[in-house]
């Protein structure tokens, strides 16, 4: 677990851990470092150079010449270095964002769906964008800032001691004093900060599901308990913002007090040494200038920390994905299956709860296996344990006798066709969602669009198969999302078909042909359906009754009416309209 | 209406001049006027103490300093530490009172965001993706709220700073003042003819974060569809894209806002240059003193340090400002589904009555064309047909998610435009396709958007699913009411959803009950459950249910053949089957 960092001690190896995110641009950082160092090292100069034209002309010696030009070289030197600086640190900082977040995408790309699922997309897109951002601040500000910030300081007291060391102290006072202030104040703000951060995150959380729940918010007038809902913490988020504000308006009036306190005593000692002359009026004039210089990098060091602060407990949250370990070695099994399915001894549990309870079944080549039974009996889990995309706890599945696991993922889902309940459709071209896979021919899609009953539909939109269907579009209706998915898995040619309750969104005389085109077009397919209905699947060689997570019967329809009760219950429960088979 | 928000604002892309939004923004505000005043007294007050102070130290070098006079200087040191010690007070007020303004802004623009939202019809979410949207609306907001929270104090403070900086410098020496102050004027014609560019570029990077999110939220959600057809190669390249996009906008844009902060940083030490050569030239013509030069470089650095501050800061503004514009667009919306006045007497004697509606969606084909029906109060009607026949869109008609293109639609014999939001839903009970849960508990779910039952305990609440004939349905949950959900959650299925967003509609007590395919998910013996608790509602209960399978709709009064944009009354049941068995209706 990552905590933004609460003392030095804990600071160095989690900071190790931030600057590590320079190591690969070590290059280019050092030209930004000399950049930020040249820049600051010139600007400590521009007092001495006015402190030198005043005593000039108090001593009469003054050269208007020398020191214009001085001047000139100086301001250009700044403005050439400071320019560069601001374009190397964006570069940089940007350079970083993007090859880290590429790392993170080619990471999540290797991880299995649990994974996903465990982290949460949601938390990881904010990994990919607000983490990031913070990181990207410490890369383009914070580091930078802090040396150059670092170097103006220790510069400004050494040139302050030189001109007088006594005067020098008393004015240098303030830097202990400002640091404390800092301190004290940060480390209340960072508490809060946080807590504002997980209000913030609520508050997101409100909007999203207002979003994603538009029309059930319509249909039920809820508008009113939404923004309720929002209000509240949108209160809590103001609190906590005004909590920070009262902190501040401590603190910058002291930064401003302390400051102006120095400038007394610049005035009250410096012009005592003046008067009894061991101080020369240019010096005094340069003193005023080194002053304003001070107070610039202690006050930025201190924003800066807080920058620290956060990129670090960002970058942990990054390095946390990073890290995650890669998901267990595949096996390199690529030859093409024939599609007998084994499924033994599976069990697995869900938070604890057990869905699955050492389920064992086998499906022929070729053959056609249906799996029914009542709401969350654990149907489709069972389609994705086959499908590979989770893992039981214990069992294991079989493909022509070899373990899933020694299949290479690649010949594994090429040969698996998986139409999900919900339907998924990206926001793409419709060919690019149906011929979603890489080697999907030509040949292959036309089969696939014709099976699904897809070819009128297309013919119908107005650039047909390259129609760009929107995420949530109105476009589509439930029954045409459900065949495009269908089609996308036909297009693969695959040897195992796996539906998800497949009909329940298409209409029966469409469901009739669909079954019927699958048959005459994928002869040698093996077909597991996870359906509602027995009618479909009446003729089917097995069917599969499962019932919270346990396989209650398992035979032909003509068998199961003999033997289940629980079959003949559901079987009864759509008789009534069997007769009207169309 | 068009919502589109993408499309618009490339409209408005860099057009809006900055006063007008400003303005727009300040508008928000209006109600703190008397906080505004006390704020800006403060700030006035501050600025003026912080800015005599050069002059008294430019005083007391001349006057006292000069003549060796110690005990004048310590004088004048203890009155410049009194000054000191007053202006500490009044910042502290300035911080207080502007902080607590820009945070209550803050909270009054979220407040407004969201509620339009809420306000918005269904029309404004078709139009716009759910993952562009949820980002935007965050990522607007929070770079507002970045500006709020931590910018604006520091800029308005520097921005009084300056201009009293530049006031006295003018006051001091008109041509010393004029000349230390023109590298300012050429910073201003430069930052202003730059601005719309730098907000350009700020806008294009803001976009293509909007894409890449859109593109994360995308795939990661839908990556069990990755992984089933082996797109993880698909994947990285489509985010290598978006990210390559985004680096060379976010490259842009951070180099557009690097620009000014050298130019500022440069035109300061020219300032000062020019006060040196300038004020020495004056000294020795007699007309200034060592002591005012030194306060004159002192109020150089006041004016041009805030002024660099003003330009660091700027990029911020500038970035609040587009998003503001983002957010403004936004608020700039209006609901298109307004009330209209309708006293309805003997319009229609149906429940429900449909007069040639036509309906297309936004730059789409027409849906419905010209349909007629009406629906009396307690019958059962089933509406059926093929996919994409315009099943969904009549019953979202009917629950006036949208409006029709064409004709009319009566409910109770008023048109339904005619019915506030409240009192419509309290009629309509609309089971929808998609089921949806929020995060919380089943009760939450249950209960949502039904205040009347909101505060009963879990006791009196079981006691009403029972009165409702649907207890039985929560041994489904493993924990009953208690049992936790989440709005994406795996650990519930597609079926349980559809129970709770069932047992949600039926308790609300509806006089119109619209199922939309509301059982699809749940298996037939659960299904035959539901089924009862239906026969079981009120006789006055009006019920729609939209079905392709027949066993959901044998007990239909009525059946509706829904198919190609027309809908065809097709009698009871079994005529509506000889009808298919014998004529084949093709759909």
């Amino acid at each position: 677990m990552v905590r933004p960092k609460q003392s030095s001690e804990a600071g160095p190896k989690q900071n190790g851990g931030l600057f590590s995110v320079l190591g690969p641009y070590a290059g280019i950082v050092t030209v930004l470092i000399i950049m930020a160092l040249a820049g600051s090292a010139i600007n400590l100069f521009i007092p001495k150079i006015i402190a030198r034209g005043i005593d000039a002309f108090s001593a009469n010696s003054f050269r208007a010449g020398t020191v214009i030009i001085e001047f000139l070289i100086a301001a250009a030197g700044i403005f050439v270095f400071t320019f560069f600086q601001g374009v190397l640190q964006t570069l940089t900082a940007e350079r970083v964002a993007k090859d880290l977040r590429n790392k993170m995408a080619e990471k999540l790309s290797h991880q299995t769906y649990s994974f996903i699922l465990n982290s949460n997309p949601s938390k990881l897109l904010t990994n990919m964008t607000s983490d990031m951002d913070s990181v990207k601040m410490f890369v383009a500000q914070a580091f930078v800032t802090i040396i150059s910030s670092l170097f103006v300081i220790i510069g400004a007291s050494v040139l302050l001691i030189m001109i007088n060391w006594k005067l020098a102290l008393a004015v240098l006072v303030i830097v202990p004093v400002l640091t404390t202030a800092f301190i004290i104040v940060f480390r209340k703000v960072k508490v809060i900060f946080k807590k504002s951060r997980e209000v913030i995150d609520a508050l997101n959380r409100i909007i999203n599901e207002s979003i994603l729940g538009a029309a059930l918010i319509r249909v039920l007038n809820s508008q009113q308990p939404e923004n309720q809902k929002f209000l509240e913490k949108n209160m809590e988020s103001r609190d906590l913002g005004l909590t920070i504000v009262r902190l501040f308006s401590v603190l910058v009036p002291i930064i401003m007090f302390v400051s102006n306190a120095a400038v007394v005593i610049i005035l009250a000692l410096g012009g005592h040494y003046v008067v009894a002359g061991s101080l020369t009026l240019g010096n005094f004039a340069a003193f005023n200038s080194y002053l304003v210089m001070l107070i610039f990098p202690v006050m930025m060091i201190g924003f800066m920390s807080n920058i620290i602060a956060a990129a670090t407990a960002s970058y942990g949250r990054i390095r946390q994905v990073l890290d995650a370990p890669p998901p267990a070695e595949r096996g390199t099994v690529s030859s093409g299956i024939r599609g007998d399915i084994s499924v033994k001894n599976i069990s697995l549990s869900y938070e604890k709860k057990p869905v699955l309870k050492d389920v064992s079944f086998s499906v022929r080549a070729g053959s056609n296996c249906a799996i029914i039974g009542p709401t969350a009996a654990g149907k489709s889990l069972l389609l994705s344990l086959i499908a590979n995309i989770i893992t039981p706890d214990s069992g294991g599945i079989e493909f022509d006798g070899i373990p899933i696991e020694n299949y290479s993922v690649q010949s594994m889902h090429k040969q698996t066709g998986y139409v999900f309940q919900d339907s998924v459709i990206f926001n793409l071209s419709l060919r690019e969602n149906i011929a979603f896979s890489d080697n999907v021919t030509e040949e292959s899609l036309r089969k696939a669009i014709e099976t699904a009953e897809l070819t009128d539909f297309i013919e119908s939109l107005p650039e047909r198969l390259d129609t760009v269907v929107a995420e949530r579009g109105t476009s589509l209706s439930g029954g045409q999302k459900q065949r495009i998915m269908l089609a996308r898995a036909l297009a693969i040619n695959p040897k195992i078909l796996l539906l998800d309750d497949f009909t329940s969104r298409v209409d029966r005389k469409t469901e009739n042909k669909i079954l019927c085109n699958i048959r005459n077009n994928y002869p040698e397919m093996t077909l597991v359906s996870v359906t509602q209905k027995i009618a479909p699947v009446r003729h089917f060689e097995q069917i599969i009754l499962l019932m919270e997570g346990e396989i209650i019967a398992t035979g032909k329809h003509k068998d199961l009416l003999e033997s289940s009760p629980e079959y003949i219950q559901i079987y009864s429960s759509q008789k009534s309209t069997h007769h009207y088979e169309l | 209406m068009n919502y589109n928000l993408n499309q618009a604002s490339e409209r408005t892309a860099g057009k809006l001049p900055v006063i007008a939004s400003l303005r727009k923004l300040i508008g928000i505000i209006s109600g703190e006027r008397r906080n505004v005043t006390i704020a800006f007294a403060a700030i006035f007050v501050n600025a003026g103490l912080n800015l005599l102070g050069p002059y008294l130290v430019g005083y007391t070098i001349d006057n006292y300093i000069q003549t060796k006079n110690y005990p004048g200087v310590l004088h004048f040191a203890g009155i410049l530490l009194a000054m000191y010690i007053t202006a500490f007070i009044f910042n502290y007020a300035q911080m207080r009172m502007m902080g607590g303004i820009g945070q209550r802004m803050l909270f009054t623009l979220r407040n407004s965001v969201f509620s339009k939202l809420q306000e918005l019809p269904l029309d404004f979410f078709n139009q716009n993706k759910a993952g562009d949207l949820i980002s935007r609306i965050n990522n607007d907001t929070d770079k507002v709220n970045q500006f709020f929270s931590q910018s604006l104090m520091q800029f308005i403070g520097s921005l009084i700073m300056m201009t009293g900086a530049g006031i006295i410098l003018l006051v001091i020496n008109l041509p010393l003042g004029l000349a230390a102050l023109s590298p300012a004027l050429i910073l201003w014609i430069l930052t202003k003819s730059i601005s719309p560019w730098l907000r350009k570029k700020n806008e294009a990077s803001l976009k293509s974060l909007g894409s890449l999110s859109a593109e994360v939220q995308e795939s990661l959600a839908n990556f069990k569809v990755v992984i089933a057809f082996d797109r993880r190669d698909y994947f990285r390249r489509r985010f290598a894209e978006v990210n390559g996009e985004n680096y060379k906008r976010s490259v842009q844009a951070g180099i557009a806002n690097n620009i000014l902060s050298p130019v500022y940083t440069f035109a300061s030490n020219i300032g000062q240059l020019i006060v040196l050569a300038l004020g020495i030239w004056l000294i020795i013509r007699g007309n200034f003193t060592v002591g005012l030069l030194i306060s004159f470089i002192a109020y150089i650095s006041n004016f041009y340090n805030p002024l660099r501050q003003i330009a660091a800061l700027w990029a911020n503004f500038q970035l609040a400002l587009a998003a503001w514009d983002r957010i403004s667009y936004l608020l700039s919306f209006e609901n298109n589904l307004s009330l209209v006045n309708d006293p309805g007497k003997g319009k229609s004697q149906s429940f429900i009555h449909f007069g040639d509606v036509s309906f297309s969606y936004p730059n789409g084909a027409e849906v419905l064309h010209k349909v007629s029906f009406n629906l009396q109060r307690g019958r059962t009607y089933a509406f059926v047909g093929p996919t994409g026949g315009g099943k969904t869109t009549t019953a979202s008609l009917t629950a006036r998610l949208y409006d029709s293109t064409k004709g009319s639609i009566l409910l109770d014999g008023r048109d339904i435009r005619s019915y506030t939001p409240c009192e419509r839903a309290s009629k309509i009970g609309f089971i929808l396709q998609e089921p949806l849960l929020f995060s919380g508990t089943v009760r939450d779910n249950i209960l949502y958007g039904n205040p009347e039952c909101a505060s009963l305990t879990n006791h009196q609440l079981e006691k009403a699913l029972e009165d409702s004939h649907l207890a039985a349905l929560l041994n489904r949950f493993d924990r009953g009411l208690e049992t936790p959900v989440q709005a994406s959650g795996e650990g519930i299925s597609l079926g349980q959803k559809q129970i709770i967003a069932f047992m949600r509609a039926i308790l609300r007590k509806p006089e119109l009950l619209i199922l939309d395919e509301a059982t699809a998910n749940i298996d037939t013996v659960t299904e035959q459950q539901l089924e009862a608790i239906l026969n079981n509602l009120p006789e006055s209960t009006t019920k729609v249910i939209i079905a392709h399978r027949l066993n959901t709709i044998e007990n239909a009064d009525e059946i509706f053949f829904v198919n190609a944009g027309k809908i065809i009354a097709a009698g009871s049941f079994r005529e509506a089957l000889d009808l298919l068995m014998h004529s084949r209706v093709e759909s």
